[in-house]
C-alpha cells in the first residue's frame, strides 16, 4: 500500500469519526454561548446621588446560528444594593437575536466609581461576566446670584437675576426654581427650567418686594432620574437707604398763618444722585392738608435740581408739622421722606371789627373841635 | 411854665410878644422836644413789637429781634428832634429869609419848640391809639429770611392788615390835626422870631406844613409807616 493512500484513508477515517460522535471534537453549546455579548448598557440616571435609586438596562445579543438558554440573569455587588430580583426562568435567546435585562439599584455609597456585576448562567455552558460602570457623583446644581440689588427698601420693587448651573456629568430633569420668603412680594413666585444639561447654565430673573427685613430662600428642585434633589441657597434682604437713591432735601422754608391756615412754602432739592419722579409734598402728622395746596406736585427732580413748592394746612395744639415728600424712583419704587418743620404759633390778635370804632372818632372829633376853637380863639384874641 | 403853656394855645400871639421881650433861652423848648422825642420813642417801641414777634422764631435773627424796640426808640427819638425841631426851624429860618426876617436862628429854635407842645399831645393820644389798634394786627410769624421775595411779602401783608391800616390812617388824622394848630402857633411864633408880618409867616410856615400833611396823608393811604412822631 503506497504511503499517500495509507494517509488519505487515515484522514477520512478521523472525519468520518467527528462526523459520527461530534462531541468529541468541539462541545456545540459552549460554542454557541461564546457568541452571546453584551451590545449594550443603559444607565438612569447616568450618574448617582449617594442614595439615588436607578435602573440598569443590559441588552445582550445572540450573534451565533444557534438559539442559546439562559438559565439565570443576575447582577451583583458587594457595595451595590440591587433591588430587582434576578432573572432566573430559563429563556432562550434566538440566532441573532437581541433580549434586555433591566436591574434596579440603590447606590448608597460615598462618590466614586463602581463595577457591579452582571451575571449570565447559561443552560448548557458557563457563565457570562460583565462589570458595569457606576458612578456616584454627589455635586448638586450651583446657584449663583447674578444681580441684584445693593440695598432693599420696604415696598421697593427690586429683580434679582440668578443662575442655575449643572456641573454634574449628566443631565437633571424637572429643574423648578422656588422663590419663597416671609413678607416677601414674589414674582414670579416659580420658574420651571426643564432639563439642564451637563455644564450647561440657566438665568432666572425675578422681581422681589419686601415689606420688612427677611430671608429670601431660593430653592432649586430638580430630578436625578426618579429621584429629588434639592438646592437651597438664603439671600439676606436687609434694608438700608441706598448710595445712589435720589434725597429730596427740603431748605428755605418759611411758615405763615394768614385767612386761619397754614401757610409752607419752600424749596425742595435733590441732593442724591438718583432722579426723582413723581415728587409730591404734602403735609403729613401734626397737619391736616386744606386747600388750596392739599398737596403740591413737583413731578420729576434730576440730580442737583430744584423746584419751589407751596403747601396749605391746619394744626392744632402742635408746634411741629411733618412734611412729606413722596417720591418714585426710575422702576416706580415709591419712596417716603419726611421733614419735620417747627411751625409759628397762630397769631393772638383780636377780631378786628369793621370800621373805625366810634371811641377813636370821637377822639378825632373832639380834637379837631378843641384845636379848632383854640385856633379861631388864638386869631380873636391877638 | 404853667402859666405859659394856656397862653402859648390860646393867645399865642401874646405869649411870643412877651418872650421876645426876653432873651432868647433853649431851655423850655429843649424840655418840650426831648418830652416829644421821649413820646415819639415809646410809640415807636410799641410799634416795633409788631417786628419783634415777626421775626421772633427766625434762627438767623438770633436775639437780634428783641433789639428791634430799642432800635425803633432810639432812631425814633433823634428823628423827632432833628424834623420835628431842626429841619423845621431851619426851613422856616430860610424861606422867611425871603421876606426880609431878621431874628437869630436860636430864636426860631427856641419858639418852633414851644409849637411843638400840640404835637406832643398829638403824639400821646397816638400811642394810647396804637395800644388799641395793636393787638388786632395779625402778625405773620417768619421762621426764614433767606428769601428775599417772602420777606417782602410778609411785610406788604403786615402794611396791608385792616388793623395797621387803619391805625395808620388814624395816627395820620391826629398828626395833621394837631400839626396844624402846631402851625398855628408856629405862625405867630414866626412873625416874632423873625419879624415878619403876619402874612409872611403864614407863608413860611404853611408851605413846608401843607407838604408835610400832603406826604403824611399820602404814605397814609399807600399803607408805608410815617416817620416817628404823631
Amino acid at each position: 500500500m503506497r504511503p499517500g493512500l495509507a494517509l488519505l484513508l487515515f484522514t477520512a477515517g478521523i472525519a468520518l469519526l467527528f462526523v459520527s460522535f461530534p462531541g468529541m471534537a468541539v462541545e456545540p453549546d459552549i460554542a454557541a454561548a461564546s457568541q452571546i455579548t453584551v451590545t449594550s448598557v443603559t444607565m438612569d440616571p447616568a450618574v448617582y446621588f449617594e442614595g439615588d435609586t436607578g435602573i440598569i438596562t443590559i441588552e445582550i445579543t445572540n450573534n451565533g446560528p444557534e438559539s442559546v438558554a439562559i438559565r439565570r440573569a443576575t447582577m451583583y455587588d458587594k457595595d451595590i444594593s440591587v433591588i430587582s430580583s434576578s432573572y432566573d426562568t430559563t429563556t432562550t435567546v434566538g440566532a441573532g437575536n437581541k433580549m434586555q435585562f433591566t436591574f434596579t439599584v440603590k447606590a448608597d455609597l460615598p462618590s466614586g466609581i463602581y463595577y457591579p456585576t452582571f451575571s449570565l448562567d447559561f443552560r448548557d455552558a458557563g457563565y457570562l461576566r460583565y462589570p458595569i460602570q457606576l458612578r456616584v457623583d454627589n455635586d448638586p446644581l450651583e446657584v449663583s446670584i447674578l444681580n441684584k440689588p445693593d440695598t432693599f427698601g420696604p415696598g421697593r420693587k427690586e429683580q434679582i437675576d440668578i443662575s442655575i448651573g449643572n456641573p454634574r456629568d449628566n443631565p437633571v430633569t424637572g429643574t423648578i426654581v422656588h422663590f419663597k420668603g416671609e413678607d416677601l412680594d414674589l414674582v414670579p413666585s416659580s420658574s420651571f427650567v426643564g432639563v439642564l444639561n451637563p455644564d450647561q447654565a440657566q438665568k432666572v430673573s425675578f422681581n422681589v418686594t419686601p415689606q420688612k427685613p427677611t430671608t429670601l430662600d431660593i430653592v432649586v428642585d430638580y430630578k436625578n432620574g426618579v429621584n429629588p434633589h434639592s438646592t437651597k441657597i438664603a439671600l439676606p434682604v436687609n434694608f438700608s437707604e441706598s448710595k445712589t437713591q435720589a434725597e429730596p432735601t427740603l431748605s428755605n422754608i418759611v411758615v405763615e398763618y394768614q385767612d386761619g391756615h397754614y401757610v409752607l412754602t419752600g424749596d425742595v432739592f435733590n441732593a442724591g444722585l438718583e432722579v426723582a419722579n413723581s415728587v409730591v409734598l404734602s403735609a403729613g402728622e401734626g397737619g391736616q392738608p386744606v386747600n388750596p395746596y392739599r398737596e403740591y406736585v413737583v413731578g420729576s427732580l434730576q440730580p442737583d435740581d430744584f423746584s419751589s413748592f407751596e403747601i396749605t394746612f391746619m394744626a392744632e395744639n402742635t408746634s411741629v408739622v411733618d412734611v412729606v415728600v413722596d417720591y418714585r424712583d426710575v422702576d416706580g419704587n415709591p419712596f417716603v421722606r419726611t421733614t419735620p418743620v417747627t411751625i409759628p404759633p397762630k397769631t393772638t390778635a383780636k377780631e378786628k371789627q369793621p370800621g373805625i370804632a366810634l371811641p377813636i372818632i370821637a377822639v378825632i372829633a373832639i380834637s379837631a373841635a378843641v384845636i379848632g376853637g383854640a385856633v379861631w380863639y388864638s386869631w380873636k384874641k391877638r | 411854665m404853667r402859666g405859659m403853656i394856656p397862653e402859648l394855645l390860646l393867645r399865642p400871639d401874646v405869649f411870643f410878644s412877651n418872650r421876645m421881650k426876653e432873651s432868647e433861652s433853649l431851655k423850655f423848648p429843649s424840655i418840650i422836644v426831648i418830652i416829644g422825642a421821649i413820646i415819639a420813642a415809646a410809640g415807636a417801641y410799641v410799634i416795633s413789637g409788631i417786628y419783634a414777634e415777626m421775626f421772633a422764631q427766625v434762627p438767623e435773627m438770633g436775639t437780634m429781634s428783641s433789639f428791634f424796640g430799642i432800635f425803633g426808640a432810639v432812631s425814633a427819638f433823634f428823628m423827632f428832634i432833628i424834623v420835628w425841631w431842626l429841619i423845621f426851624s431851619g426851613v422856616f429860618f430860610l424861606i422867611s429869609m425871603a421876606f426880609s426876617g431878621n431874628g437869630t436862628f436860636k430864636r426860631t429854635l427856641e419858639f418852633t419848640g414851644y409849637g411843638l407842645i400840640p404835637v406832643l399831645i398829638g403824639s400821646v393820644i397816638s400811642v394810647i391809639i396804637s395800644l388799641y389798634y395793636l393787638p388786632m394786627i395779625e402778625v405773620p410769624i417768619l421762621t426764614g429770611i433767606s428769601d428775599p421775595a417772602v420777606l417782602q411779602k410778609v411785610m406788604s401783608q403786615v402794611m396791608s392788615d385792616p388793623a395797621f391800616r387803619e391805625f395808620t390812617q388814624v395816627s395820620s388824622i391826629i398828626s395833621v390835626i394837631f400839626l396844624a394848630w402846631s402851625a398855628n402857633l408856629w405862625i405867630f411864633g414866626m412873625k416874632h422870631a423873625r419879624s415878619v408880618t403876619l402874612k409872611h409867616a403864614a407863608i413860611t410856615v404853611l408851605v413846608p406844613v401843607v407838604i408835610y400833611i400832603i406826604y403824611v396823608l399820602y404814605m397814609a393811604v399807600a399803607g408805608a409807616s410815617v416817620l416817628g412822631g404823631a
